[in-house]
């Protein structure tokens, strides 16, 4: 079917002419060699008629063997091809090029050498008849082809004398073109777009892999960056991880976590810590809101690194591939919330984390991470000015705004990651995703969960910075 | 790729089924084509084509009928050469592959073009009809899940009169699915076409030395192979499967790995000024997309093809990422003047 959709179409009509269309140009070429530099003719694939008229491979060696060069002069080795341009070459070239030595002389070779082949895998004696045949065969073709280029061979043995009469002076000159032609076609490449572009993609492609999974994730983008999470991790943030035994090795597992720090890091530092610190080394994906995932150039970058926009439909076919999701259901309201209000959860959303857990039977891991609240501060509403901009909140932190981008260096405050129990959701029914009670129930149940477990952990933190 | 089922359907439809199938937009790219895979297959005794002009790959089996969806009596035309060849399988492909700045044509053609066919097909009803829709009519926004089911309604844009005349047209189709019990309609949501042959918005874009997009953002970009397009239009034609189905190929590439693929640099445009600035050039007749086309430079757009696979037995060939190679390599040969330029559909 392959064949009728390219044949009917006007592909197809344009190959065989575009397929002809160097051979007609190295056609045209050939006589006006001299102007070409040797580079550029060379760059020519192997479609010179010069070349396609030698004898193919297997009817070379025979030839090689059984008749050797007759050479009245050296002049008979320069029509096999020769990429070393030399001034003997060239004037043979030339002068050949103009006579354009019989073709006939190869194109009767070749037929019986292809069709003798296969019958010459009978037996041997058949093979060493069938080779005899050939060499009788081609000592009359290449006797009959001195003769009729014998005039050409006078005129280039001729030639060679003139040549060879005044040697430095020719030699030089050849030289000189040649020299004058390389940083020439240099100059080519260096000016031609087409060199840039190859540039450019390659330096663009070079984090990047050529194929990405289904949300986006770009395991050549995770593997550049990942030096720089895991010197945050270990030497910035110094994280401590607790119960991580908790998260199943196999199998759907949700992981619902607090949400904080004016940037989030913490989707980045869980994944870190799961990929590092589980026996499973289980990869991790998590839901960053939609104002995260839409910001320009963080949506992107997020997006190559493993982050999954939250909604259901995508938390859903996540879960359904048996994957490890990370959630923050307290959403923008977690991460905008100002310094004075840390450690305190917000609303988990409506509960929908919930209803897609009973709907997928996945169990959900309550996660409490301690800080990341500290990373960036924030000191003051931004409500104008966020909405002016047209996002939910600016961070305004004791540095940002004042020291610049500088400003936007996280604090290495100490953090702590503690895995809970898991919940399962095995014992409800496909229904009970509609029960809204039982939803805001179980909601409340695992949000306060969360809460305890970062109470906990903050009490036994005796300081921001050293833990 | 159907031969494993042939069998099986021979014997459910008998062994009179010698098919007739006809087709609008039988000149364009999709209607060429299936064309030629028509007839090459024995299942298929007719093909009949309508369209302004007539398509190079009929054959022997191909009876063209010049017609223009724009005039205003034409279903009547329709319905007379429906019953006069006993057509059994009508595929609506009358639609443009890209948008066009003479809108009041293109409504004449796929909305009011698409009344008059199901019209001629309720004056003489067809056992099946097949119509080519495409996935961008859900639209590109920044609410959409990254894999969209058939279910997901058509937000297209407000402004785009070339997405709006074809949720129009599925509109039509949908209320005629329900009034006509006895027809198997099904629709084909197609993703972008891509491939080395196809010639639309979208190669045009690629093409461009410089491919504009929009700073900071890198959606997830998903084509359809024109093989796998046509595959699917063809097994919609040889299988029963009433209803809308995603069709796109495997797997997403962000937009700046596909404009590399494609061998081509990116141009970096900041959102603000793009929209202005799209906006103007459309005005102007400069551009070939409507401005409203930024949007799929900005948000994801991606069809889940889970229902055609389980439903339509239909399984992409190729991926996203081939398709894109392979419309880049037949690209660097035009590029060379080495291959022409396929002509405007």
């Amino acid at each position: 079917m392959a064949r009728r959709v390219l044949g009917d179409d006007p592909f197809a009509n344009t190959t065989p002419e575009g397929a002809s269309a160097p051979e007609e140009k190295a056609k045209t070429d050939a006589p006006k060699k001299r102007s070409i530099p040797p580079k550029a003719r060379k760059s020519v694939p192997p479609k010179a008629p010069r070349k396609s008229k030698a004898p193919p491979p297997p009817a070379d060696e025979p030839v090689a063997r059984v008749a050797p060069p007759p050479a009245p002069l050296p002049v008979i080795e320069v029509p096999s091809p020769s990429d070393v341009p030399s001034p003997v070459e060239e004037a043979v070239e030339e002068s050949v090029g103009a006579a354009d030595l019989p073709p006939e002389t190869p194109a009767p070779e070749d037929r019986p050498a292809l069709t003798d082949a296969p019958r010459a895998a009978d037996g041997e004696e058949s093979l060493e008849d069938t080779i005899r045949a050939l060499e009788a065969r081609l000592d009359k073709l290449l006797e009959g082809s001195r003769e009729q280029a014998q005039p050409i061979l006078d005129r280039v043995s001729d030639k060679l004398r003139a040549v060879a009469s005044a040697p430095a002076a020719r030699g030089d000159g050849a030289g000189d073109a040649r020299d004058e032609a390389a940083p020439y076609d240099v100059a080519k490449d260096l000016f031609a777009s087409q060199y840039y572009l190859r540039q450019w993609g390659r330096v663009a492609m070079r984090d990047r892999s050529e194929e990405v999974d289904e949300f986006g994730f770009d395991p050549s983008y995770d593997a550049r960056w990942r030096p720089v999470f895991d010197f945050l991790y270990e030497r910035w943030w110094r994280v401590d991880v607790e119960g991580i035994e908790n998260v199943p090795a196999e199998g759907r597992v949700a992981l619902v976590a607090n949400h904080s720090g004016a940037v989030p890091y913490d989707g980045i530092m869980l994944a870190a810590a799961m990929r590092r610190e589980h026996p499973a080394a289980r990869p991790l994906r998590w839901l960053a809101e939609d104002f995260v995932s839409h910001l320009p150039f963080m949506g992107a970058y997020l997006t190559r690194l493993g982050a999954v926009r939250a909604c259901q439909e995508n938390a859903e076919r996540l879960l359904r591939k048996e994957s490890c999701v990370a959630m923050f259901p307290e959403g923008v309201k977690g991460i905008s919330k100002l310094f004075r209000d840390r450690y305190k959860l917000q609303r988990f959303g409506r509960g929908g984390h919930i209803k897609l857990a009973i709907r997928t039977r996945t169990p959900l891991v309550p996660v409490a991470i301690v800080g990341a609240e500290e990373t960036h501060p924030l000191i003051a509403p931004s409500g104008v000015v966020a909405r002016m901009l047209g996002v939910p909140y600016v961070p305004i932190t004791p540095t940002f705004p004042l020291l610049g981008a500088a400003g936007l260096v996280p604090l290495p405050s100490k953090w702590r990651i503690v895995f809970g129990e898991p919940m399962p959701m095995d014992a409800y029914g496909p229904d009970a995703a509609d029960d809204e009670v039982l939803v805001g129930r179980l909601n409340e149940k695992l949000r306060g969960t969360i809460q305890d477990t970062l109470d906990r952990a903050l009490r036994q933190r005796r300081s921001v910075f050293s833990g | 790729m159907t031969d494993g089922r042939n069998d099986t359907m021979r014997v459910a439809r008998g062994p009179r089924a010698k098919r007739t199938v006809a087709l609008t937009g039988a000149d364009a790219f999709l209607g060429r084509n299936l064309i030629g895979l028509l007839e090459d297959d024995d299942r298929v005794g007719r093909i009949v084509a309508f369209d302004v002009k007539n398509p190079p790959s009929a054959g022997r089996k191909t009876r063209f009928y010049k017609v223009d969806l724009t005039q205003p009596s034409v279903d009547a035309r329709i319905a007379e050469v429906l019953a006069a060849e006993d057509v059994d399988t009508f595929l609506h492909l009358a639609f443009l592959s890209s948008p066009t700045h003479a809108s009041a044509w293109a409504h004449e053609l796929e909305s009011v073009g698409t009344m008059h066919v199901l019209n001629a097909c309720r004056e003489r009803p067809v056992r099946k009809f097949v119509m080519w829709s495409q996935t961008i009519l859900y639209g590109a926004s920044p609410s959409n899940p990254n894999f969209l089911s058939e279910s997901h309604p058509l937000k297209g844009q407000t402004e785009s009169r070339f997405l709006n005349d074809k949720i129009e047209a599925e509109q039509v189709v949908a209320r005629f699915a329900r009034q006509m019990p006895g027809t198997v309609v099904t629709v084909l949501r197609v993703a972008p076409i891509l491939g080395p042959t196809v010639d639309n918005y979208l190669t045009h874009y690629l093409g461009r030395r410089f491919v504009p997009t929009l700073m900071g953002f890198d959606p997830l970009m998903q084509f359809t192979h024109e093989v796998d397009a046509l595959a699917a239009f063809k097994l919609a034609v040889m299988r029963d499967a009433p209803g809308v189905f995603n069709i796109a190929s495997e797997g997403v590439l962000p937009l700046s790995t596909v404009i590399k693929l494609a061998g081509r640099m990116t141009l970096p445009v900041a959102h603000p000024l793009a929209y202005p600035l799209a906006r103007a050039l459309w005005a102007a007749q400069l551009s070939e997309a409507p401005w409203m086309f930024l949007d799929y430079l900005r948000w994801v757009c991606v069809a889940d093809t889970e229902l055609a696979q389980r439903e339509l037995k239909w399984r992409p060939a190729f991926t996203t990422r081939e398709a894109v190679l392979d419309h880049g390599g037949a690209q660097s040969l035009r590029d060379a003047h080495l291959m022409r330029a396929s002509s405007h559909l």
